[in-house]
């Protein structure tokens, strides 16, 4: 394969897990709710896939169970910023570090690396949801009822709820809906690897966070966004050791590339971002 | 206030919910405690010996190790400083998640300057240049937040990986002491390092937490006692009225941002200078948040850090010592997480409203 289609390839695969990211925390910060924990998410769905699939030999079971463990982490949030009234922030890191302490515990304790690969179902299928899903969602929100629900929860809370809404049931299946991306996105991580390696998610969240950022919190540009951080990722594995312009770039130079765009971004030089009115309010 | 009121305030405070999760949090500590199938009472037996160094002899408890204390100690240093640099960031409403980033950067340009400069000024030196540079990257955060409404969070975390790339590729590249196989620098001299206030073959303590609780005397008197730390809080309890009363709000946010930079960057110089005596890759084991926990834990009171730092000094000791039960290290942020959640949902409920602004 030459330079281009690698380059293209890369790009798919290294952005689909950030657009199932970027696509849970979109859920979760239409609603309301400010959210750093999708690494969390993120990893135990990883670690979740890669230990039930491998007890039951079931990729779908492995999955399920996958998505199922970052529902639960996700409600959790759910539970802590609605119901407990707890800072968003706050409750986020307790949960990214909760998320990493238990997957450690699991990965060091449960997982035997001599039992081989862990079943998956094929990759191509994650890489196309991944890639349609943001279409879809931005359809969801601009011609269904529970789209322009979504909206109005996210972006005036007091006044959806003269209107009716209940936002916590909104936020509640927000949430859900979070969980349930991140949890593919972290079942996709471990299958595109076919192990789990302690902390595999290296910070992903964080730049699926950043991209839904720089994409001003809309669906499609969020995946342009995902999609293009994906290619800086791809394009650091094929440039290593080759020089660019005759000048030798350091790995770590494409690693911190999407967090420097991200924080000129935040600092407005990239147009006029559009946080969510509502965010962070009750 | 008698025994009796202060027990009832507590009460009226803890609603049934709080005690839940209280409940909730022990509960599943106790269950990840029983799938190690680790007997509890050995575990706690070791934890005591191994962070505190006290054991039963002879059937009265004695001080049998003072590796043990040292070695907690040693992790409560950076936990008290970086503690001291949330706290502030925190008074002014504001989360320093970047502490961890600032605490690298600010070591990594210590190291730097204490390996060209020997002796105390190398100190000085690299003591002054870890904290302008923590200070540098807290900036662009303090900055957003004040002028662009940016939230300091996602700023900080963005640094935050940026300082992890950046310092690993330094000290993988120009400044990777070349004898080595991993990336680190080279070693400090001994002349340049912070002098021990006690020290046998098996035990040190360095005079780095010395630093730490001056630096934190320091810092509470200059909020209850100073104009500019009265502003910081005015901000933080409520910007609102602290701008109609005259206060800039926009310049405390970004001085106090650059402040708390400034302390992590010591922090980080501290542990170059006083414990580490040298830069490596993956140089902080999550002091940044550990330090979260330790502001959240300590409350309003500046001097709640002390004990709150020496607490989770406890933790991260007591994790490694329970390695060997083969409980592994990295389950102490389980107990930190849930800390967090349990202390933040009693205390902390307010900070909603003053992030919102």
């Amino acid at each position: 394969m030459d330079f281009t289609k690698i380059l293209l390839f890369n790009m798919i695969a290294l952005g689909s897990p950030l657009a199932l990211a970027a696509m849970g925390g979109f859920a979760s910060e239409r609603s309301g709710i400010m959210n750093i924990a999708l690494e969390g998410n993120m990893l135990v769905g990883a670690i979740a896939t890669a230990l039930i699939g491998h007890l039951t030999k079931s990729p779908w079971l492995g999955l399920l169970g996958g998505v199922s463990a970052a529902v639960v982490l996700s409600l959790l949030h759910w539970l802590l910023t609605q119901y407990y009234r707890m800072d968003h922030i706050v409750s986020g890191m307790a949960i990214n570090l909760l998320a990493f302490g238990v997957a450690n515990f699991l990965d060091q304790k449960y997982t035997d690396p001599t039992a081989g690969e862990i079943p998956t179902l094929k990759i191509n299928a994650y890489y196309t949801v991944a890639i349609v899903l943001p279409f879809l969602i931005a359809a969801y929100m601009r011609y269904t009822k529970g789209g322009l629900r979504l909206f109005a929860v996210g972006n005036d809370p007091s006044k959806s709820r003269q209107m009716g809404l209940s936002p916590v049931k909104v936020r509640f299946l927000a949430l859900t809906i979070t969980g349930v991306f991140c949890g593919l996105s972290g079942a996709l991580i471990v299958s595109t690897a076919r192990y789990y390696t302690d902390n595999m998610t290296a910070g992903d969240g964080f730049i699926a966070l950043a991209a839904l950022i720089l994409g001003s919190w809309r669906p499609i540009p969020a995946l342009i966004a995902c999609l293009v951080f994906g290619m800086f990722k791809g394009l650091e594995i094929q440039l290593q050791g080759v020089p660019v312009f005759g000048v030798h770039i350091p790995r770590e130079f494409w690693f911190s590339l999407p967090y420097l765009i991200t924080v000129v971004a935040l600092a407005g030089f990239l147009g006029k971002s559009r946080v969510p009115a509502g965010l962070g309010k009750t | 206030m008698s025994v009796k009121n202060w027990v009832l305030a507590g009460a009226g405070a803890m609603k049934l919910r709080h005690l839940l999760l209280i409940v909730a949090g022990i509960v599943s500590l106790y269950a990840l405690l029983l799938l190690t199938n680790v007997n509890p009472g050995d575990a706690g037996h070791r934890l005591v010996k191994g962070t505190l160094g006290l054991d039963m002899v002879n059937g009265h408890l004695s001080f049998v190790s003072a590796n043990a204390i040292s070695g907690t100690l040693r992790e409560t240093c950076p936990l008290l400083i970086a503690g001291i640099a949330v706290f502030i960031a925190l008074q002014a409403g504001l989360f320093n998640i970047g502490v961890e980033g600032q605490l690298i950067v600010g070591a990594l340009t210590c190291a730097a300057i204490a390996l060209r400069i020997p002796g105390i000024p190398g100190i000085v030196l690299g003591t002054i240049g870890a904290v302008i540079m923590g200070a540098v990257w807290a900036l662009p955060a303090g900055l957003i937040r004040a002028y662009r409404g940016g939230h300091e969070v996602i700023t900080t975390i963005m640094l935050n990986s940026v300082a992890i790339y950046v310092t690993n590729g330094i000290v993988s590249g120009p400044l990777k002491d070349v004898k080595q196989e991993s990336p680190t620098t080279p070693t400090l001299a001994d002349s340049s390092r912070l002098p021990f206030l006690y020290n046998t073959s098996n035990a040190q303590i360095s005079s780095g937490i010395l630093i730490g609780l001056l630096l934190l005397v320091a810092f509470a008197f200059w909020l209850r006692r100073f104009v500019s730390g009265y502003e910081l809080r005015a901000v933080g309890s409520n910007p609102v009225a602290a701008k109609l009363a005259g206060v800039k709000t926009a310049k405390t946010i970004v001085m106090s941002m650059v402040v708390s930079g400034g302390i992590a960057g010591l922090a980080g110089a501290v542990q170059v200078l006083g414990y580490t005596f040298r830069y490596y890759q993956d140089f902080s084991q999550g002091y940044g948040f550990n330090a979260l926990g330790v502001a959240l834990l300590a409350g309003s009171n500046p001097l709640g850090i002390i004990p709150a730092a020496f607490f989770f000094g406890l933790l991260t000791k007591g994790s490694s010592a329970l390695q060997v039960l083969g409980i592994p290290k990295d389950s102490g942020f389980v107990v930190l997480g849930l800390l967090i959640i349990v202390f933040a949902t009693i205390r902390y409920r307010k900070l909603i409203s003053v992030t919102e602004s």
